[in-house]
């Protein structure tokens, strides 16, 4: 939800500064997405609104009231200034035909001069990315962004007869605004006039009573829809709008009259001739108003922070919440709007997040656990231990393949089967890996992986391990198991297999990665006398082997022969940014090999 | 003979499982595939509602059959012994999209086991369904835990999990929490660690919502308790500084490191 800190601030004169407000918002509200200055000196903050306070906050008004909560500063209510004439008696009719709308106010205004937009809403929409239709259709939509609620104005005189609310008929249809063709389902709930289709409830208004600059009567919707018809229809139909979002996350039926009077207004401000009738309501059946308790006491033991009851009452007179209280028993009514309020631990995420997470202080509970040893896991780290000490290294590869026996549903990639064995992803490693030999400091790879298979008969751990002649698979409880194995089982769950892995040690420093363009291995084999160590031989080459060596010198081979010993040594060179040549590797080979041959009876073979 | 190289990610997860045993908790387990029961509506995700839209899942084809055949979806009296009617016989399978499907589970079972006060922690694979990208994964491994007793509380789990990014990443690891929302915590929290001078987001947690324990047979005027998720990859790149998720799922020894 993009909030205009101008905009924000005929609300709360008093709010922080942008910069402040970031922090105030992502300790005690929600995460702030982004923050963008505007040329025109605006701040355009971006809100991340969670779920539970999508009823209330997708709105200039509602973060406002929030904040004027939160920080206790004045929230200057704009309701004086809403004005509006005398209504007349009208005929509109509205029928509501279906369980999914909650209430549906109407309202025809006559004599309405459809032309360009006030600058002040032009700047409000265009601040958080909204484009200027004309004056109508923007002040419906200001309106939304303003306090909350998806409104509508439909062209009274392309409406045939009254409005009603129903749920479509299977195979009807509709353009919308935007000139999309929809076919409805009969789940599908509509407006309606005698005729004809005219919008998609709470998703997005039709063509057919659009308000164009001929318009001269409109009719105002100002209603309220289930939230999961709205979104089951918005799904089914693929429209992302703005009234969808607010409604498919529920709002109260209590917002509606608000709306219809902050938009006459508006309508009023821009035009003065026309001619206002009075608003048919019809609202099936009314919120209710509701009432939760909850206690001091337990709001402390579920923070594991003392707070007390005049912390509480403090917090509830800011939110304007009418309550009682009786020895650190608190009955408060709920706000219309807050619709996340229903049960005990609500209040208590309520009222740590406004003193603050900080405020509580960490512990470690002192309980005597008795945790058993997990078998399944038990098995795993004995097999991997055992594996890590035969000398084979460990794989993870991906659980999804082109061909399988289990398959999903719907996947981003082109892989839509689980794979049924480890083997054929370890193969691929293997070779992958044996491409790599020099660069792992060994010619013989050897790998494995334990993981998870997935058949017709459901899931099975298994093991898979091997080099470039094969791989061997089988399930992890026939790997543990004997004869199979020279080892002996473990016994019971805890026992592992020596030596232990993954302890205390392993894992500091940080990732070096590799370098994508290809690597080139060279030997030295060197004869010196019998009494130098292959450490002056080592040194040596490491100071004339440049910058390109990513791996070694390495002492691989060694051997002794009348009187004399042979080491050799392995490199490994590469660049990161380049392709190395044969020429450039050639050239280092023979630096090294003219430095060996300046010691006395030194000789490269 | 030299001994084989090690994965990153289990390195980490062997160094996870050390520092919550040490502070009680049991190691759990459970199956990748996994019943929506289990994935969502244990976890108080309302059907049809925008929280699902949440965490792209991956259901399985025809995956009754496929539930049929397995243990792991036996109602729980056939897996325990106890009656148990929540999980209907023939649930749609999801690949799990999260490890509090196995806190779920363990709690479940240690209630009608008698073993309350009772800590668990998981760490496993998980799928999303999402376009890959450096930081994106279709499959990854998270680390989910909770504690359940009489006075569990929100300090509790600050203390539990500042003990854990202090052992993971340094001593000098700070933590804080930031309001948030899930539908199976209340509060919910989002948890943040400051590394190398940065706050960090880390991983998920709250106070188990009564509408789970309810579900898994608890009593929630009679215990309460936190938990916590989130991404063991993600702890692993901040950790060793590696740039790319998809390193770890490649194969490619040259990732064993350390």
């Amino acid at each position: 939800m993009k909030i205009s800190y101008n905009w924000l601030k005929w609300y709360v004169p008093d709010v922080p500064t942008a910069d402040k407000l970031v922090d105030i918002f992502n300790y005690h509200l929600c995460e702030v997405e982004s923050i963008e200055k505007r040329e025109d000196g605006d701040i355009i903050l971006d809100l991340k609104i969670l779920p539970n306070r999508a009823h209330d906050l997708l709105s200039h008004q509602g973060v406002a009231r929030e904040l004027a909560s939160l920080l206790n500063i004045a929230y200057v209510d704009p309701t004086p200034k809403y004005k509006i004439p005398e209504s007349k008696t009208t005929k509109l009719e509205v029928k509501i035909d279906t369980g999914n709308c909650r209430r549906y106010m109407g309202r025809i205004i006559k004599n309405v001069k459809v032309g360009p937009t006030p600058d002040w809403v032009v700047q409000h929409l265009a601040s958080i990315g909204q484009r200027s239709i004309n004056n109508i259709v923007d002040a419906a939509n200001i309106v939304m962004f303003d306090c909350g609620q998806p409104t509508h104005a439909f062209d009274l005189d392309k409406v045939q007869g009254g409005v009603v609310v129903r749920e479509a008929k299977d195979g009807e249809a509709l353009n919308t605004l935007d000139n999309k063709a929809v076919t409805f389902k009969n789940s599908n709930v509509i407006i309606a006039d005698s005729k004809n289709t005219l919008a998609i409830a709470g998703i997005k208004g039709g063509k057919i009573a659009e308000v164009d600059n001929n318009t001269k009567n409109i009719i105002l919707e100002c209603a309220n829809f289930d939230s999961i018809s709205v979104r089951k229809t918005a799904q089914a139909l693929n429209i992302f709008t703005d009234a969808r979002k607010r409604f498919e996350n529920d709002l109260s039926p209590e917002l509606a009259p608000y709306a219809m009077r902050e938009l006459s207004s508006l309508i009023f401000e821009m035009c003065p001739e026309a001619t206002f009738e009075d608003i048919v309501d019809i609202y099936p059946k009314k919120q209710e108003s509701r009432k939760l308790s909850f206690s001091t006491d337990r709001v402390s033991k579920i923070l594991g922070l003392k707070v007390s009851v005049d912390e509480i009452k403090d917090i509830l007179k800011r939110y304007l919440f009418e309550y009682a209280e009786k020895a650190g028993k608190f009955e408060i009514v709920v706000l219309t709007m807050r619709l996340d309020l229903t049960i005990e631990e609500d209040m208590a995420e309520e009222i740590v997040r406004i003193l603050g997470y900080d405020k509580v202080k960490g512990d470690i509970p002192k309980i005597n656990f008795k945790p058993q040893v997990n078998k399944t896991r038990a098995k795993i780290m004995w097999a991997r231990n055992k594996l890590l000490a035969e000398g084979y290294s460990e794989a993870m590869t991906y659980a999804f393949c082109n061909k399988g026996e289990v398959e999903v549903q719907n996947s981003a990639s082109d892989k839509k089967f689980l794979r049924t064995n480890l083997s054929d992803g370890l193969k691929e490693s293997i070779k992958l890996n044996q491409l790599n030999a020099p660069f792992l400091g060994s010619d013989k790879v050897q790998v494995f992986e334990i993981g998870t298979v997935f058949k017709k008969s459901g899931e099975e751990m298994h093991v898979a391990f091997g080099d470039k002649k094969g791989v061997k698979e089988m399930k992890l409880d026939e790997f543990i198991s004997p004869p199979r194995l020279s080892g002996s089982p473990p016994q019971k769950g805890g026992e592992e297999f020596p030596p232990q892995f993954g302890k205390e040690g392993a894992g500091g420093g940080n990732f070096k990665m590799w370098s994508l363009f290809p690597f080139i291995a060279r030997d030295v084999a060197v004869w010196v006398p019998e009494n130098i160590k292959s450490a002056e031989v080592l040194k040596v080459i490491k100071e004339n082997t440049g910058d390109m060596v990513i791996r070694g010198p390495e002492l691989f081979d060694e051997f002794k022969k009348d009187g004399k010993v042979s080491y050799a040594f392995r490199m490994v060179f590469q660049s990161y940014d380049r392709t190395l040549t044969d020429a450039e590797t050639n050239e280092i080979m023979a630096k090294i090999t003219s430095k060996i041959k300046e010691n006395n009876g030194w000789q490269v073979r | 003979m030299n001994k084989g190289t090690e994965h990153p990610l289990s390195i980490l997860a062997n160094q996870a499982y050390d520092a919550f045993s040490d502070m009680g908790f049991e190691i759990a387990t459970g199956p990748e595939l996994e019943s929506d029961w289990y994935n969502f509506y244990v976890l108080n995700f309302p059907k049809d509602h925008p929280a699902l839209d949440m965490q792209d899942t991956f259901w399985i084809k025809n995956s009754k059959d496929l539930a049929k055949n397995s243990p792991d979806f036996a109602p729980l009296d056939k897996r325990t012994g106890d009656q148990h009617d929540s999980l209907n016989s023939s649930p749609n399978l999801v690949l799990r999209t999260h490890t509090t499907t196995v806190t779920a589970r363990s709690l479940e079972k240690a209630g009608k086991d008698g073993r309350l006060p009772a800590a668990f922690i998981s760490i496993g694979k998980v799928f999303r369904n999402e376009a890959t990208d450096i930081t994106h994964e279709m499959q990854f491994f998270q680390i989910d835990g909770a504690m359940v007793g009489e006075n569990i509380s929100i300090a509790d789990l600050k203390g539990v999990l500042t003990k854990f990014y202090k052992k993971m990443l340094g001593e000098e690891i700070e933590i804080e929490f930031r309001p948030s929302f899930f539908p199976f915590t209340e509060p919910s929290i989002e948890v943040f660690a400051k590394f190398k001078g940065h706050w960090l987001e880390m991983m998920g947690a709250g106070m188990l919502h009564p509408n789970v324990l309810r579900n898994i047979g608890l009593d929630p005027s009679k215990v309460q308790g936190f938990a916590f998720g989130g991404g063991l990859d993600r702890i692993a790149m901040i950790k060793w500084n590696i740039s790319d998720v998809r390193l770890f799922y490649q194969g490619d020894l040259r990732l064993n490191q350390f």
